[in-house]
């Protein structure tokens, strides 16, 4: 399974990569909502992207929108990874197409445990 | 009503450390006696735009500001620490820190980008409270401010 971290911070980008790796993804980062919609318009297909909320040139609210406007895009799960706890928020993103959300700080074991609820840890975890 | 967000965001800064920087809890502890004196002091806030306009602060010295930025980015122990990773690193710990505290307001807020400085030098505002706390027996402080509105900064 592929993977597609977008943070605007190098050091969440790294710590959500590892843990990603260490179940078995393979990972690509993006530093925004834009430089993740390029990698997506290259072709590159994604079983998950993990989306940080505040970042500079796209947010990662307007990053879900532009991937649930494109059919070709649809079978990838979105995650939100922000530290935007509010009740209102996590609706906002649920409703613009989101499938999870994790709070910042998380620990390994919450990030697995949202994986393992959308089916999406690889075969060689569950092994 | 203050000590108890003071309190929350202890816990929350401490949670952070313990997931994202430690890997195991107990480092960043409540420092005891008289205030930290910080040696080349390394800034790190996000404002949190609402009906009370407030910053969280987070300040220490750039030796502990590098350290973080070593665990925090899995740097070697000889790889050099830049002051873009320092940036990086405390802008995070600052973004989380924030989102949190936004999250325990009662009414709608939106949070700003992280901002780091290097200057030594605390962004305008009234401080509300400030704790001093203890990374790895290192000086680091989190405080929160009342936000200057932007009509008054420019007077």
């Amino acid at each position: 399974m592929r993977a597609l971290v977008i943070d605007d911070s190098r050091a969440m980008r790294r710590i959500v990569t590892r843990l990603l790796q260490d179940l078995g993804f393979v990972t690509d980062e993006a530093g925004d909502g834009a430089e993740a919609l390029a990698l997506l318009e290259a072709g590159t297909t994604y079983d998950l992207a993990c989306i940080d909320w505040n970042m500079p040139v796209m947010d990662g609210l307007s990053f879900v929108y532009a991937v649930r406007e494109r059919r070709e895009w649809r079978g990838i799960t979105l995650m939100m990874v922000t530290t935007e706890s509010e009740h209102d928020q996590i609706v906002r993103a649920l409703a613009a197409g989101a499938h999870e959300y994790l709070i910042k700080p998380f620990t390994p074991d919450a990030l697995k445990g949202k994986l393992d609820m959308l089916g999406l840890v690889p075969a060689r975890e569950n092994a | 009503m203050i000590s108890t967000m003071a309190d929350h965001v202890v816990a929350i800064a401490q949670d952070m450390f313990t997931a994202m920087v430690d890997g195991e809890s107990g480092a960043l502890t409540d420092r005891a006696g008289e205030a930290a004196v910080l040696t080349e002091p390394v800034h790190a806030w996000v404002d949190i735009d609402g009906e009370r306009p407030l910053r969280t602060l987070v300040a220490t010295g750039r030796g502990t500001a590098d350290r973080i930025a070593r665990a925090l980015l899995a740097m070697g122990p000889q790889d050099p620490v830049e002051q873009d990773d320092v940036r990086d690193a405390l802008g995070e710990i600052a973004n989380v820190i924030g989102g949190n505290v936004k999250g325990l307001l009662p009414e709608r807020s939106a949070l700003s980008l992280p901002v780091v400085t290097f200057d030594g030098r605390e962004p305008a505002g009234a401080l509300v409270w400030t704790r001093s706390l203890e990374w790895h027996h290192e000086p680091l402080v989190v405080s929160m401010w009342d936000v200057p509105l932007k009509r008054e900064e420019q007077l």
